[in-house]
């Protein structure tokens, strides 16, 4: 969007440039591109070109050695019809979402409220709550999940439960506990937001005799809509890529007994282990369609629940 | 900034730019280190094999002063799943183990180097002629056999005789086996063995006990549900009953004996196969000993002698004259064998087999004695896998889950487990 053309109603009459140091339009996008090159490039050379060549792959059978084979639909009618492990890997990989993603978001909204009433030390507990969110994501982090809820690990001699990630009721919930406890990025935006909220409205509201949690109901959560819609948008995206935790803490192999075999290690398994490149491009394409799909689902509810401040001035 | 000078900076820039892109497409495996050939080599096993191989290594370099071998290892499984990706980026190392499931696959994905082109830095004259051609597809070399393997039930020595239960000996059938780990898990509160029901190399000497093969010469699949039901429901018995291990140990299995029952001191025996199974010397305190596979009810034997480990060349290095010194150094140069001994199975040259037969020692001879205890009785190997094999080995695993963890009946899972398989090898 160019704005040079319009004349700003309260402008100042413009300034009239030396036009011999001014150099033309064209030689300072040149400038402009060159700079921005390295992320073009970027984006065309590792994304763009990749997604092109592996939907032309979702329509072929191809083994990564040998050339691909155009097969029309046959890997998306494979998929939907003849595929009894992948509607397992559907129904984990959204049974995963649905638990981790309300959970991490509560705890993140949780301690980032404890935090924002906290008068010393805010920032020493932000930082070590943040923590998780940057080890998190490693692979080290999962292995050592995986031996602390290992039989003969720290869980198991707490507990005495045994080992969670060898029992297919538990497996998955040793997962999803990865992820909750990885709640610091969401919390930090949370408690961002909630700085925002106006100091005034409280004292209004405890003017009116509202207590803390008709506070909490009337104006925190309001007044945190977007922020949450924000977070909720984002960390559902994420579950539904989540690959990491799976695959660390179940040896790569979604066990035991299909338990935490996601999605995207499914996808993984078919493509890099089964040599079935053409259908975990499928697999991918689906993937991308059906995350699509939940955020444009997100967006339309969010109409109903989600109040921004300004629409209020108006 | 003055103006004039914007041109040649954005030159500048770009090919800064270019530079960094075109520096990371830069091929591996070209030679770095000092003007020295950087030749990567990798391979699966144990510890034990790790420390002797990396002397090998060593004792190579040192004669090849303008060599540097990068090596690296792991367990099997772990192994299986990095080659792959390897191989399919056009990134394999340039001298790499493989399994007999893997030649058919990567020689026909043009991942493996026709051996034909370096017959004269890798010598093979010295190989039994039937065994070399196990690394053969469609009548072109990929890959040289390092020695021969077979499986075994190999078990806590301690344990098993202080539990009185009778020992293992040849010709023992199946029904016997189940009979001893019944008896093993009463006497010892432990269960007697590994699960088998996960293996498909268990199944396999099942399989041809009762005259039948995994495979069909054309590559399709020789067997029914109905075995494999039958195979399951024999195996899913016994756990049951506790006689072998449950399922929560069955699942951490990943083809390193860190992770069997028998070495986390579970169980009392595992099946193996007889080199790797050194391994267990370090976990078993009681020390371990080999004995023969089961046979079927009549007595039809069961297991045999399998081409173990093959060394193959990347089809793209940039070094294969270094590459297949470096194995031509591994089968046959004397001092090599002697460290290496039996850590991957019996030497395939015949000449070093000969002349280190009488020098091996420790586990290395316990393989060789329980190899040539079966010398003769054992049936002709079957032909190499067919590609898919590579995969369904894993599919054989996870079905068995299934099963195991009581969420399919042995019938239903093995019906999974035949049409699956039957795709797989139709692709």
């Amino acid at each position: 969007m160019t704005t040079t053309d319009v004349p700003a109603p309260t402008a100042r009459p413009p300034r009239p440039a030396p036009a011999a140091k001014r150099r033309p339009k064209r030689e300072r996008e040149g400038a402009a591109w060159v700079f921005l090159s390295p992320w073009v490039l970027g984006a065309i050379v590792l994304t763009l070109l990749p997604m092109a060549v592996s939907l032309y792959l979702s329509f072929t059978d191809y083994d990564l050695f040998n050339p691909p084979h155009w097969v029309g639909l046959r890997n998306y009618i494979q998929m939907f019809t003849q595929d009894p492990r992948y509607w397992r890997s559907v129904v984990t990989t959204l049974t995963y979402v649905v638990i981790a993603v309300p959970l991490q978001l509560a705890l993140a909204l949780v301690v980032a409220l404890a935090l924002k009433t906290m008068r010393r030390g805010k920032g020493f507990y932000r930082s070590a709550f943040y923590a998780p969110s940057l080890l998190g994501a490693s692979m080290s982090v999962a292995l050592v999940w995986r031996a602390v809820f290992n039989d003969g690990g720290t869980v198991d001699n707490l507990l005495g439960t045994g080992g969670w990630v060898n029992k297919p009721g538990w497996a998955l919930v040793a997962v999803a506990l990865l992820t909750v406890w990885q709640f610091g990025a969401p919390m930090v935006i949370f408690l961002a937001g909630l700085q925002q909220i106006p100091a005034e409205l409280y004292e209004a509201a405890a003017v009116d005799g509202a207590g803390r949690w008709r506070q909490f109901l009337s104006i925190t959560v309001p007044m945190l809509s977007p922020v949450l819609f924000f977070n909720l948008v984002l960390q559902t995206i994420q579950a539904f890529q989540a690959f990491t935790p799976a695959f660390a803490v179940s040896g790569g192999k979604g066990g035991p007994a299909d338990s935490t075999l996601f999605y995207t290690l499914y996808l993984y398994d078919r493509g890099f282990v089964a040599s079935h490149m053409g259908y975990a491009s499928a697999m991918a394409w689906v993937l991308l369609l059906v995350i699509g799909a939940v955020t444009a689902v997100l967006f339309r509810t969010s109409r109903s629940w989600v109040f921004y401040a300004s629409e209020g001035d108006r | 900034m003055p103006g004039h000078r914007t041109k040649g900076f954005c030159a500048a820039a770009a090919a800064l730019v270019l530079s960094a892109v075109l520096a990371g497409c830069g091929g591996s495996g070209e030679s770095a280190g000092g003007g020295k050939v950087v030749l990567r080599y990798t391979w699966w096993g144990n510890p034990d094999r790790a420390a002797r191989t990396e002397q090998a290594v060593a004792l190579f370099e040192k004669q090849h002063p303008n060599v540097r071998v990068q090596t690296s290892f792991s367990g099997y499984d772990a192994y299986k799943q990095k080659l792959a990706i390897q191989a399919t980026g056009g990134d394999a190392p340039d001298v790499m183990q493989l399994d007999y499931r893997q030649i058919d696959q990567y020689a026909s994905g043009h991942v493996l180097l026709d051996l034909g082109k370096v017959k004269g830095d890798l010598r093979t004259a010295e190989i039994d002629p039937g065994l070399l051609a196990t690394g053969r597809v469609d009548g072109t070399q990929y890959a040289v056999p390092q020695g021969r393997g077979t499986e075994t039930v190999v078990y806590d020595v301690k344990a098993w005789k202080a539990s009185g239960v009778v020992l293992p000996r040849k010709g023992w059938t199946w029904s016997q086996w189940a009979d001893a780990v019944r008896a093993l898990v009463k006497k010892t509160g432990r269960p007697g063995a590994t699960d088998p029901g996960q293996s498909e190399d268990a199944f396999e000497v099942w399989l041809r006990g009762q005259g039948k093969a995994l495979y069909t010469n054309s590559g399709g699949l020789g067997f029914t549900a109905d075995d494999l039901a039958r195979w399951w429901t024999f195996t899913d018995r016994l756990r049951r009953e506790g006689a072998v291990s449950p399922a929560e140990q069955t699942t951490q299995l990943d083809g390193s004996v860190e992770n069997t029952p028998l070495g986390r001191g579970k169980a009392t025996a595992d099946f193996n196969w007889d080199a790797p199974s050194s391994g267990y010397l370090a976990l078993v305190k009681g020390g371990v000993a080999l004995a023969p596979m089961p046979s079927g009810e009549d007595g039809t034997p069961g297991q045999y002698f399998k081409p173990s480990m093959f060394l193959g060349i990347g089809a793209h290095t940039g070094h294969r004259k270094e590459a297949a010194a470096l194995i031509d150094f591994l089968l046959n140069d004397r001092q090599a064998a002697k460290i290496l001994g039996a850590t991957r199975g019996i030497p395939v040259n015949e000449t070093i087999r000969e002349q280190t037969a009488s020098q091996l020692k420790d586990f290395d001879k316990t393989v060789a004695d329980f190899q040539s205890s079966l010398e003769g009785s054992l049936k002709d190997p079957p032909q190499a896998p067919p590609s898919g094999d590579n995969a369904l080995q894993t599919t054989f695993q996870r079905d068995y889950d299934q099963v195991s963890y009581e969420r399919m009946s042995p019938r239903r899972a093995a019906e999974n487990y035949v049409t699956e398989a039957k795709a797989e090898l139709r692709s």
